[in-house]
C-alpha cells in the first residue's frame, strides 16, 4: 500500500467505489458502486487501468487533498472547478500531482458527480468481494478530513509519461433538464391512469438525495385503491411510489428490497443521467418499449 | 398425488432483471413455490445469472446475458414431472433468545394489546419454528413467518431512533432480529447473543432465505456467556 493523498478539507461526501457488489442481494446487501458507470469507466479508459479498479466519488465537490506522492490522476464526471496549487486543472485528461501538491475539487457547476481516479486506482480493503464503501452495512472507511487515500505498489501504478484523455465531443454533457427511458413497473397497473399518465408526460424535480434514494416532485401519483403491496426485490433505478404519491429513485446504495409500490423502473443505460441531476434539476420519464 | 406449481408470471423489469410472480399472498404453500423455483433457477441459468432476490411472492432474477423464457417454461414442467424428487437443502438454525426485561422494550406494550401475559407471549413466539420467507431491509435482516396470531401487534407509530444490534423484535405477521444498530419501528421483545452480520468473518450472516428458525429461551446470565465467548 501506497499512500497517496491525505484529505485535508472535507466536501459533502466521498466514498471509494468500484464496480459494485455482486451476489450479495439475496442478503440484503446492495451492489453500490458507480452512481454515474459512464464517468467512471472513463476514467479507467483514460488511465489505461483495469475496468474493476476503485475511484473517489465525490458529491458536489468541497474536498481538498494533499499529495503524499507523485502520481497521474484523472477526474471526471460533473463540470467543476478543480485546481493544482491553485491553477485550474482540466477534467477528463490526466495530470500530474507532485509530492505537496494541492489539489482542490471545488464547486461543481453542472452535474454533482465527480470521480477522483489515480493511476492503477485506490486501494481499499476488499469486503464480500468488493471496495465499494456501503456505510449502512458498516463496509468501508468513510473518508473524512485526516484520512489518507492510499494506492497500489505495483507497475500499472506508476506515473504515466504522457498525457491521455478523451476529447472534448466525446465528454459527457450534464444537462439541467434530462429524459430517461423507463419500464412499467410491477405496480403499474395499479396506479391511476391519470397518474399513470403524469409519470409519463410530466417532469419532476429533484428536490434531495444521495447514494440510497432521489426525491423527486411533481405530480402526485395515486393508487387507484389503497392497498398494501407485499415488500420484493427492487434496484438502481426502481421508481417506488410511498403514500405521500411523491416518488423516490432507488440509487445504487438503496435497500434490495422494498414494500411501495413500483410504478416504473429507469433503463440501466441511463441511470448514469439520473445520478448526475442536480437539486431542482428535472426529468421525464419515456416508456421504453424493449 | 404431487401438485404440479404453474409457471410464475414473467415480467421483464428492465434489460437485465426479470421478475417471476407467484400469487401475491403470504402462505407456506407460495414459500415452498418460490424457494423450488429460486433452485430451479439458479440450476438452469447458472452462468447467465449474477444473482437472484426471492421474496414472499416473487423471485427476481439479475442476469448479464439474455435468457429464453419458453425454455425455462419447458425445464420448469419437465422437472416437475420427473419422479426424482431432488429435495432443496434446508437448515435448521436454534436460536437462543433472552426475554429479559433489559432487552424486551416494548414487552408492556405487547402485553396491553394482545392481553397475554409475560409468560405466554414468551411461549407463543416460540412456540414453532418459523421460516426466513426474505432478507433485507438492512444487510441480513431475516423477515421470520408466520408469527401466532395473538401476537399479531402493530408496529411502533414512531420508529425507536435506534435499536441495538441482535434485538429481537414482531410486527404484524411477523418477527425479526435487527442484524446492525439501527432506526426500527417493531416491537422489541428479547435479544439474541448471536452475531447475524458481520463482515469479518467467513461466513458473513447468520440468516439465509429459506432456513427454519427456531427460538429457545436462555438467561440473562446464559446471554451474558454465550456473548462473552462470540458467536
Amino acid at each position: 500500500m501506497k499512500p497517496l493523498l491525505i484529505v485535508k478539507k472535507q466536501g459533502v461526501y466521498g466514498s471509494m467505489q468500484d464496480q459494485g457488489r455482486y451476489g450479495y442481494r439475496a442478503y440484503g446487501i446492495p451492489r453500490s458502486g458507480p452512481m454515474d458507470k459512464v464517468s467512471f469507466q472513463a476514467a479507467h479508459y483514460i488511465l489505461n487501468n483495469d475496468k474493476n479498479q476503485t475511484s473517489f466519488e465525490v458529491f458536489i465537490g468541497g474536498f481538498e487533498f494533499e499529495a503524499l506522492t507523485g502520481g497521474t490522476y484523472v477526474l471526471t464526471g460533473a463540470q467543476s472547478e478543480c485546481c493544482v496549487n491553485g491553477v485550474p486543472v482540466e477534467m477528463w485528461k490526466t495530470f500530474q500531482l507532485a509530492q505537496g501538491d494541492r489539489l482542490t475539487i471545488k464547486n461543481v457547476s453542472c452535474g454533482s458527480i465527480v470521480y477522483l481516479t489515480p493511476k492503477g486506482g485506490f486501494q481499499t480493503a476488499q469486503i464480500l468481494a468488493s471496495n465499494s464503501c456501503f456505510p449502512l452495512g458498516t463496509i468501508g472507511d468513510s473518508v473524512r478530513k485526516g484520512s489518507i487515500l492510499y494506492g497500489h505498489e505495483t507497475e500499472s501504478s506508476a506515473s504515466m509519461p504522457f498525457t491521455r484523455g478523451l476529447y472534448a465531443p466525446f465528454r459527457p454533457t450534464f444537462k439541467d433538464a434530462i429524459t430517461v427511458s423507463v419500464f412499467k413497473g410491477p405496480h403499474f397497473d395499479l396506479f391511476t391512469e391519470e397518474s399513470q399518465q403524469q409519470l409519463l408526460q410530466h417532469s419532476f424535480q429533484l428536490t434531495g438525495g444521495n447514494r440510497m434514494g432521489y426525491y423527486l416532485k411533481g405530480s402526485v401519483l395515486q393508487l387507484k385503491e389503497k392497498k398494501d403491496i407485499l415488500s420484493e426485490a427492487t434496484q438502481f433505478g426502481t421508481i417506488q411510489v410511498p403514500q405521500n404519491g411523491e416518488p423516490i429513485v432507488l440509487m445504487a446504495d438503496a435497500q434490495t428490497v422494498g414494500g411501495y409500490p413500483i410504478i416504473a423502473t429507469i433503463h440501466e443505460e441511463d441511470l448514469h443521467k439520473i445520478a448526475q441531476m442536480r437539486v431542482f434539476n428535472t426529468v421525464k420519464f419515456a416508456l421504453s418499449e424493449g | 398425488m404431487r401438485r404440479i406449481i404453474n409457471f410464475p408470471h414473467t415480467m421483464w423489469i428492465s434489460q437485465y432483471t426479470v421478475r417471476f410472480a407467484f400469487n401475491e399472498v403470504i402462505s407456506q404453500e407460495n414459500f415452498q413455490a418460490v424457494q423450488k423455483f429460486n433452485w430451479f433457477l439458479q440450476k438452469n441459468l447458472q452462468h447467465k445469472l449474477v444473482e437472484t432476490v426471492a421474496s414472499y411472492h416473487t423471485v427476481t432474477a439479475y442476469i448479464h446475458q439474455k435468457i429464453d423464457i419458453k425454455c425455462l417454461q419447458k425445464q420448469w414442467l419437465a422437472m416437475q414431472m420427473s419422479t426424482t424428487n431432488e429435495e432443496i437443502p434446508s437448515r435448521h438454525l436454534q436460536i437462543p433468545i433472552c426475554y429479559d426485561e433489559e432487552f424486551a422494550l416494548d414487552m408492556q406494550r405487547v402485553m396491553d394489546y394482545t392481553r397475554l401475559t409475560y409468560e405466554e407471549v414468551k411461549v407463543m413466539h416460540m412456540s414453532k419454528a418459523y421460516l426466513v420467507y426474505l432478507i433485507g431491509f438492512l444487510p441480513g435482516f431475516p423477515y421470520l413467518g408466520d408469527l401466532h396470531e395473538q401476537l399479531f401487534v402493530p408496529r411502533l407509530k414512531k420508529p425507536r431512533k435506534s435499536v441495538s444490534a441482535s434485538s429481537v423484535g414482531i410486527g404484524g405477521a411477523q418477527t425479526g432480529i435487527y442484524p446492525l444498530d439501527s432506526p426500527g419501528g417493531w416491537n422489541i421483545i428479547g435479544k439474541t447473543p448471536f452475531t447475524l452480520f458481520d463482515v469479518h468473518e467467513k461466513n458473513s450472516f447468520l440468516f439465509s432465505l429459506g432456513d427454519q428458525v427456531q427460538f429457545y429461551e436462555i438467561t440473562k446470565q446464559e446471554y451474558s456467556e454465550i456473548k462473552s465467548k462470540g458467536v
